[in-house]
C-alpha cells in the first residue's frame, strides 16, 4: 500500500506547492464543484447539494425535532401533555369572554378561535424560530460539512409536532359544538402544502438574512406581534372588511384562510388561493435566491 | 481511498462592524447617500493566504503554529467547512471530525439516546448505531449510568461516552484538535489504544496541535503556520505512492 521511504514515490513536493494535480485521474471533486465555473453556479450547487443532503436525511432532522420537544418536558410529570395543556387553559379562558365582546354566539366563535390561535401559533413561532436557526447551529456547521438545511426542517418538523399537539384540542370543540361536517375538509389538504412549502422556504430565507443581518430577528419578532392583531386570529372578519387592505394583503390571513376554513365545514376563497399563489411564487424566488446564493457564505457569518 | 487537496486557498473572514450587520444602517447609508452610515465599511481578517496542500492515503499531517496563526481555520478549511474565497478545494471519503467530540450532547437526554443523537450526527444510519450500540456502551464502561441523563454524569464520563460515539465509526479522513485524552488512567489507557487502532486504519489524518513532541510522534510530515500562511515545513511531506 504504502512505500513510506520511497523517495521517488514522491508526488507532492512540500516546499513547492502541489500544483500537479490536473493529470490524475482519482480526483474526484467532492461536495464543492471546481472552482473555475462562474461563482454564481458554484454558490448554487452548494446550496443544492446542502438542501438535497439534508432534506434526505430525515433520520436526523426528525430525531433531533422529537428530542427538542421531548426533553423539554422530560423532567415534568405529564411531560409533552403539557403543550396541550397550555394551549387549551389559553382558549379556555380566552373564548367565553371574547365571544361576549364580539358578541357573536359562542358556537360559532370559539371553533373559529381555536383553530385561529392553534395555526397562528404553529407560524408565527416558526417564522420567530426560522430567524435563529443557522445562528443556533452555528456550533455544527463550523465542525464539519453539515448540511444547513438538516436545521431548517428540524425547526420545522419541531414546531410541526407542537402542532399536532395542539391541533388534537379542535376534536373536542368540534365535538361539542357540533361543527358541522363536510367534504370541504379536504381542502385542508392542499391548505397545509401550501402552508408547509411557504414555512419551509421562509425558514430558509430569513435564516440566512438573519444571520447576516442580526437585527432582522428583533423586527420579525415585533412584526409577528403586530401581525397577531391585524390578521383575523381572534376575530372574525365581517364581509364589510374584505377590502380592508390590512386584510386581504395581508399574507397572514389568507395562510390562516386555507387552513382553517376547511375544518369549519367551508370551502377557503378563491381570493385567497390566488393570492397565495403569487405570493408563494415570490416567496420561493427570494428564498432560493437567498439561500443558493449566500448558502456558500454562511458559515462566514455565524 | 482518501484525498484532500486544497490549491491556492485563501480564506478571510468579513469582520462586520457595528455598521454591516445592521441592516438599519445600511438602508440609512442608502438612503442618505452614505452621510450616516459611513461605517459600513467592511474590516476584513485574512485568516488563511496561499495554502497549497495535498493529503493522500496515508497521510498525517501536523499543524503547529502560534494562537491565532490559523491552525483551526485551516482544519477547518479541510473539512470543508469554509468554502474557499480563492483558489479549490477539493475532497473525497467519508470526514471524521474529533475537533469536539462532545458536540450535540443533549444533557437531558439519556446516554443510551445520545448515542444515537451524536450517531446521526455523525452520519451515521440508524440500524448501524443501533448494532454497535451494545460495544459502545460495553467500551464507555458507564455501565448503568447509561440509563441515566447526562446531566447526571461527570465532565470525564461525558467525555467517555462521547469519545466511545466518536471511535465507534472507522473515518476516511480524521481531523483532530489537540490529542484526545479522556478520563482517568484506567480508560485513558484504553482510549488510547482504541485511538491508535482508528488512526491505524484512517485514511488521512490532520492534527493540530501545540505540542511539538506530540506532531513529532504521531505525524508524517509537519507544518508550521504563521499569520495564516505557511511558514515552513517542519517536516516534509512523506509522499504515499500512488494508488
Amino acid at each position: 500500500m504504502q512505500s513510506h521511504n520511497d523517495p521517488s514515490a514522491t508526488t507532492a513536493s512540500p516546499t513547492e506547492p502541489t500544483r500537479d494535480s490536473p493529470t490524475r485521474d482519482e480526483v474526484a471533486q467532492v461536495r464543492q464543484p471546481v472552482s473555475p465555473c462562474s461563482p454564481l453556479l458554484r454558490s448554487f450547487l452548494y446550496a443544492s447539494h446542502d438542501w438535497y443532503g439534508g432534506t434526505r436525511n430525515i433520520a436526523l432532522w426528525w430525531t433531533l425535532a422529537q428530542y427538542d420537544v421531548v426533553l423539554r418536558y422530560r423532567s415534568s410529570m405529564l411531560g409533552p401533555l403539557w403543550i396541550t395543556i397550555s394551549m387549551a387553559a389559553m382558549l379556555m379562558g380566552m373564548g367565553p369572554l371574547y365571544s361576549v365582546l364580539f358578541n357573536i354566539p359562542r358556537a360559532d366563535f370559539f371553533p373559529h378561535l381555536t383553530l385561529g390561535i392553534i395555526f397562528w401559533t404553529f407560524i408565527s413561532a416558526t417564522l420567530t424560530d426560522s430567524c435563529s436557526v443557522f445562528i443556533n447551529a452555528a456550533r455544527y456547521l463550523k465542525q464539519g460539512d453539515f448540511s444547513a438545511t438538516v436545521f431548517a426542517w428540524r425547526t420545522l418538523a419541531r414546531n410541526t409536532l407542537y402542532l399536532a399537539h395542539h391541533i388534537i384540542l379542535f376534536i373536542p370543540v368540534s365535538l361539542w359544538y357540533g361543527t358541522s361536517f363536510s367534504w370541504n375538509v379536504l381542502y385542508v389538504l392542499p391548505g397545509l402544502f401550501v402552508v408547509f412549502l411557504n414555512l419551509h422556504l421562509l425558514t430558509l430565507g430569513l435564516g440566512i438574512l438573519c444571520a447576516r443581518f442580526r437585527d432582522i430577528p428583533q423586527m420579525v419578532t415585533s412584526g409577528m406581534q403586530l401581525m397577531m392583531f391585524v390578521t383575523p386570529v381572534f376575530w372574525v372578519p365581517q364581509p364589510s372588511l374584505i377590502d380592508e387592505p390590512a386584510l386581504f394583503l395581508n399574507p397572514f390571513t389568507h395562510l390562516l384562510d386555507i387552513v382553517r376554513e376547511p375544518l369549519l365545514g367551508r370551502a377557503p376563497s378563491t381570493a385567497s388561493y390566488r393570492y397565495l399563489a403569487y405570493a408563494t411564487f415570490v416567496n420561493a424566488i427570494v428564498s432560493t435566491a437567498l439561500f443558493g446564493l449566500k448558502r456558500y457564505r454562511l458559515n462566514y457569518w455565524i | 481511498m482518501a484525498l484532500v487537496e486544497l490549491v491556492d486557498v485563501a480564506v478571510s473572514f468579513p469582520l462586520y462592524g457595528l455598521g454591516a450587520h445592521s441592516l438599519k444602517r445600511r438602508l440609512a447609508a442608502a438612503a442618505t447617500g452614505g452621510r450616516i452610515g459611513t461605517h459600513t465599511g467592511v474590516t476584513v481578517i485574512e485568516a488563511l493566504r496561499n495554502i497549497s496542500l495535498k493529503l493522500r492515503d496515508g497521510d498525517r499531517l501536523g499543524i503547529v503554529g502560534h494562537n491565532g496563526s490559523g491552525k483551526s481555520t485551516l482544519l477547518r478549511t479541510l473539512a470543508g467547512v469554509y468554502p474557499p474565497d480563492k483558489g479549490s478545494y477539493s475532497r473525497q471519503g467519508a470526514l471524521s471530525s474529533f475537533i469536539d467530540p462532545t458536540l450535540g450532547i443533549e444533557v437531558d437526554a439519556t446516554g443510551y439516546e445520545n448515542m444515537y443523537i451524536l450517531g446521526l450526527l455523525r452520519g451515521l444510519r440508524t440500524h448501524t448505531i443501533r448494532a454497535s450500540m451494545r460495544q459502545i456502551a460495553e467500551f464507555s464502561g458507564l455501565g448503568d449510568y447509561l440509563e441515566m441523563p447526562v446531566r447526571t454524569y461527570s465532565t470525564g464520563m461525558i467525555m467517555r461516552l462521547a469519545f466511545s460515539i466518536a471511535t465507534s465509526s472507522q473515518p476516511e479522513i480524521l481531523l483532530m484538535d489537540e490529542w484526545l485524552a479522556v478520563g482517568d488512567a484506567e480508560f485513558q489507557q484504553r482510549a488510547e489504544a482504541r485511538l491508535q487502532e482508528v488512526l491505524a486504519n484512517t485514511g488521512i489524518l490532520v492534527l493540530a496541535s501545540h505540542s511539538a513532541e506530540l506532531v513529532n510522534r504521531e505525524c508524517t510530515s509537519i507544518v508550521e503556520l504563521s499569520h495564516g500562511e505557511i511558514a515552513r515545513w517542519i517536516l516534509p511531506s512523506r509522499a504515499s505512492s500512488p494508488t
